[in-house]
């Protein structure tokens, strides 16, 4: 892989506007800031090389690199990955009762292994108002507090590169797929720091088909209601074209052309809706919103979801055959529409002495 | 013995020229005096409050320039002598007045020095205040050296006197803060009874009310105060000639430029082919003294500091004269003989006259010029302009830089004033994009915080010092608060007027004498005025940053008051709070994860990088203990320990 450093992030990235602000750069070096969903750097660098440019998701990500890395194959000529089984899931009995954005199988994954100890904290993103707050959380009973989704980029890989540097050897992590798509860069020590060890121990990626801009969105709602009134959100599925916004005084439709207006610029070029590179990817149900899809990807995340299962946390079925071909055709659609304007816009395997957005072979793409 | 008190005439002192204007006003039994602080005029206050108990006077440090002329003018209609003193831009700020004090005439010796900054050496511009005098219609006067100063000081008060007119005194730089040898005079018994007299006719200059209206018969009065001015300069002993009676060339100049050329007419040994006019009045000119001079040669070169005032103004005679004096050559600024920028030098001269002259004078040999220059650049170490060790201004920038990159969305400073006016400079982070006249800063911030319905969203800042803040702040920030302008003013208040060396000011307890005073507080007059009011130690990194970050998601006008004294305070000085040091181990330097924060971006003269190691490490001399580099290393590996004592 190509080496890089944050001369060349700020071109090909910041520059580019393809940073979501995931947060892989934060939080390794004083230059790179992450608040309210935008990553700023603060001031130069003169280093060539440096973890900001190896974790970066928007920058130099070979595919086949990565996934050979975590499972030990190429990517995947699948839209969903690479993945062991897919089922639907929902929260078990030893949950207790939450507001989830859907099933809650994301909180009882997530507190399950908080409780047996397979991973010793867990990194969650919460809300305050509508800015995006990440956290770490060790406390079994926070989880539902971080358990609603907040539909703009946060910088969710800066708390986790804290967290590691907090000492926590087994971390579970809540990602959307860009941000797996970084924790997965990190994992493979691409810049073969010395006493280097995966303090990853779970990855719970969740289907993502674009977020919004903190600020943009924030002017939007405010538009409409008070943001102290919002308690969550939601997405009707088609073909409703409207976001709810629930608030104390009940819920607002707002018409998501405005809505969709408010997504950065990056979504455009993403390929990954159902985060491939998480042990276990989880999105709502189609048609069932108090169910959700789960993938499982890796033998860690077969594991993570047998015990949660043994130990009431999530319950599990089977997905009908319709439903996970439906899921298959919306995660293609958006992996091609990504790849070709990737391609069109010449972003897709450049030259060796010019960065690439991602590389992935030709034949991988046509196979897709 | 003090030159402020010595009544041994005769004896000789020698003194800076700041120091000699202060004997001369001394001599003049001056009894009040005012300024605002502004280098390179900041002595005379200084010298005259440390004489105010032995000669009664009355020395203030007033909150502006043209408070300060309006405090001098009250002692002079009051019947006393009073003296009042600012640097080049001040002039600008007392202007207003200047033009009404012309008009409504003095009583009591009233004379304004203003110390000029050639070249800029500590300043923001390179104005010219000498055309405030033709343009108020004030006599001007120049000293050429240090002895002038001081007698010149003492006859403008006998000048303004005479006249019945404000006398305006230029000295420069290298007049001010330069040295040299003067004998003193008489130290007289000051007045001490004041009293102004209004109950008269309306014109009368000694007893009436003192207007400038009606303005005709005034401006009419100040028109023959002028001419007056002019028959009096004819026979001056400050306008000087030496050189032959009929010279090839004919030098007219004034103030320290008179200095310059009688060193490069003698290092050219043209003194016989070349006259030196020096001219101690050059506002109004003597007409009869420049015909003589104009008269014995056709050649005339202009030497001064630093627009054309006295060339342009000999021109106007020289035409009105030609019929008489026939057609002369003028060498000088307009014909770009001397330049119209910074500084003149002894160089500068000697180039100009063996041009005119076509003397063959090498200065300094080429090849020696180009090895010097060679070595300067390889040997000498780099020195940028910085703040001191300790600084808060450098954690203040730190903390907006921080801030405003973090908050993404272009925000910007607006500057002013002082030594954070190096804002704009690395040491600054080059966080500050504007920076003009005093009070200046608020002002603009002001006009951009009302752009937001032309689509600028920036978020918009403005700093100033607390000296700045009474000095002409408070009039843009009312405006400010008033029209709901979207700004933040950053009162960076580091507890007395650090730049020009901890003069009081309104917020400071004592006066320039010594002697309690009432302390104003700023806090209460922001929140008076209906801003919301927020503090900040700029040294406590994090919350200073938290504060500008919640600031900037607020409209209208909001104040944070970051509040730090000056490490160089009396208070302050040479008192460490902390013990510094670095842990080497620890430091992470070059590598990815630092890459010489401190020492390569946050650059603390107290913080050096030591090579061998590759490390950080702690100069102990110069640290002066603040701690704020422990707050910013990423690593931990500077450590900050209460000092022992």
């Amino acid at each position: 892989m190509r080496a890089g450093g944050p001369h060349e992030l700020l071109g090909g990235v910041f520059d580019r506007d393809l940073c979501i602000g995931c947060g892989a750069c934060v939080s390794l070096c004083p230059y790179f800031k992450s608040y309210k969903g935008k990553t700023s750097m603060l001031f130069p660098c003169t280093r060539s090389e440096g973890r900001c440019f190896a974790y970066c998701p928007k920058i130099e990500v070979d595919l086949d690199d990565i996934s050979r890395a975590m499972f030990g194959e190429p990517y995947a000529a699948d839209s969903l990955g690479r993945y062991r089984s897919v089922h639907i899931a929902r929260a078990g009995k030893n949950v207790g009762s939450g507001t989830f954005q859907a099933g809650g199988t994301v909180s009882g994954l997530v507190m399950h292994a908080l409780k047996t100890g397979s991973i010793d904290a867990a990194v969650l993103t919460g809300r305050n108002g509508l800015n995006p707050v990440p956290a770490v959380v060790t406390d079994i009973n926070e989880v539902a507090k971080h358990a609603t989704s907040t539909y703009t980029a946060a910088p969710t890989i800066a708390m986790f590169n804290r967290a590691s540097q907090e000492g926590y050897e087994r971390i579970g992590i809540v990602v959307t797929p860009c941000q797996a798509l970084a924790l997965a860069q990190i994992r493979r020590n691409p810049t073969n720091e010395k006493n280097y060890k995966d303090r990853s121990a779970l990855v719970v990626g969740l289907f993502c088909t674009w977020s919004l801009d903190y600020r943009k969105f924030r002017t939007l709602i405010a538009e409409h209601v008070g943001v102290a009134a919002v308690r969550k959100f939601d997405l009707p599925p088609p073909p409703a074209e409207i976001m709810e916004v629930h608030t104390d005084n009940g819920i607002i439709e707002i018409p998501l052309p405005q809505v969709r207006e408010r997504v950065p610029h990056s979504c455009d070029y993403c390929f990954d809706m159902t985060a491939e590179f998480a042990d276990v990817s989880v999105g709502v149900l189609e048609g069932r919103t108090d169910m959700n899809t789960l993938i499982i990807r890796t033998e860690r995340g077969e594991k993570a979801v047998e015990e949660a299962v043994r130990d009431g946390y999530i319950t599990l079925g089977e997905l009908p055959a319709e439903n996970l071909d439906h899921l298959r055709a919306a995660a293609g659609n958006k992996k091609m529409r990504a790849f070709k304007k990737a391609n069109d816009e010449g972003l897709i395997n450049t030259p060796p002495d010019k960065n690439a957005l991602f590389r992935i072979p030709k034949e991988t793409i046509k196979r897709i | 013995m003090s030159y402020h008190t010595d009544t041994n005439e005769g004896a000789e002192y020698l003194l800076m020229g700041n120091d000699a204007i202060v004997r001369g006003a001394l001599e003049a039994g001056v009894s009040v005096a005012s300024a605002y602080p502004g280098t390179p005029s900041s002595e005379i206050i200084e010298n005259l409050a440390k004489a105010s108990a032995d000669r009664n006077l009355y020395v203030e440090w007033s909150v502006n320039e043209k408070v300060a002329l309006e405090v001098s003018f009250a002692a002079s209609i009051a019947g006393l002598r009073a003296i009042c003193a600012m640097k080049q831009n001040g002039v600008n700020v007392a202007s207003d007045f200047l033009l009404h004090v012309a008009l409504s005439g003095t009583r009591g010796g009233l004379v304004l020095v203003h110390c000029e900054d050639p070249g800029a050496l500590s300043s923001i511009n390179e104005g010219e205040s000498r055309h405030f005098a033709k343009m108020n219609e004030v006599p001007l006067l120049e000293p050429g050296d240090f002895q002038e100063a001081k007698d010149m000081t003492k006859w403008a008060f006998d000048l303004s006197e005479e006249l019945r007119s404000i006398v305006m005194m230029r000295s420069v730089t290298r007049l001010s803060h330069a040295s040299g040898n003067v004998k003193i005079g008489r130290l007289p018994v000051p007045k001490t009874r004041a009293f102004f007299s209004y109950s008269g006719p309306m014109l009368d200059p000694e007893t009436g009310p003192v207007l400038t209206m009606p303005v005709p018969p005034h401006h009419a009065l100040l028109q023959e105060k002028i001419r007056k001015a002019a028959e009096i300069f004819e026979d001056s002993p400050f306008n000087t000639y030496t050189g032959p009676a009929r010279p090839e060339l004919m030098i007219i100049t004034c103030s320290a430029c008179s200095l310059y050329c009688r060193e490069a007419v003698h290092l050219l040994g043209a003194e016989k082919r070349t006259g030196i006019l020096k001219l101690g009045t050059t506002w109004p000119l003597p007409p009869k003294l420049i015909r003589k001079y104009l008269s014995s040669t056709d050649t005339i070169l202009f030497a001064e500091e630093v627009l054309p005032f006295m060339e342009e103004n000999v021109k106007v005679l020289a035409s009105e004269m030609a019929s008489d004096i026939g057609i002369k050559k003028f060498y000088g600024k307009n014909d770009g003989t001397i330049p119209m920028i910074n500084e003149l030098n002894p160089d500068i001269l000697v180039e100009a006259i063996k041009k005119i002259l076509s003397i063959d004078y090498t200065a300094v040999d080429p090849a020696y010029a180009a090895k010097a220059k060679s070595f300067v650049s390889s040997m000498a170490p780099v020195r940028d302009l910085t703040f001191c060790p300790g600084c808060p201004h450098r954690a203040s920038f730190w903390n907006i830089h921080n801030a405003l990159a973090m908050d993404a969305r272009s925000g910007f400073v607006c500057g002013d004033i002082g030594c954070y006016t190096l804002g704009f400079l690395p040491c600054g982070f080059n966080t500050m994009k504007t920076s003009h006249s005093m009070g200046s800063g608020i002002g603009i911030a002001c006009g951009f915080g009302k752009l937001t319905r032309f689509g600028m969203d920036q978020p918009i800042l403005a700093v100033c010092g607390d000296s700045t803040f009474f000095h002409a702040a408070i009039p843009a920030l009312v405006n400010a608060i008033h029209t709901k302008s979207d700004v933040i003013f950053v009162l960076l208040d580091n507890s007395g007027t650090a730049m020009t060396g901890f003069q009081p000011h309104p917020g400071t307890s004592f006066d320039a004498m010594g002697n309690g005073v009432i302390q104003i507080d700023p806090a209460a007059i922001c929140r008076s005025m209906g801003a919301t009011v927020e503090f900040a130690d700029p040294f406590d990194i994090e919350a200073t940053q938290d504060s500008l970050l919640r600031l900037l998601e607020e409209k209208g006008a909001r104040v944070l008051i970051m509040r730090q004294m000056c490490a160089l305070s009396p208070e302050k000085k040479g008192k460490k709070k902390y013990d510094v040091s670095v842990d080497q181990a620890i430091c992470v330097g070059e590598n990815c994860g630092c890459d010489r924060l401190c020492t390569r971006i946050f650059r603390c003269p107290g913080l050096v990088w030591d090579f061998e190691r590759g490390a950080a490490k702690i100069d102990d001399v110069i640290c002066a203990g603040c701690g704020v580099c422990a707050s910013i290393c990423p690593s931990g590996a500077i450590k900050k320990t209460e000092a022992s004592g």
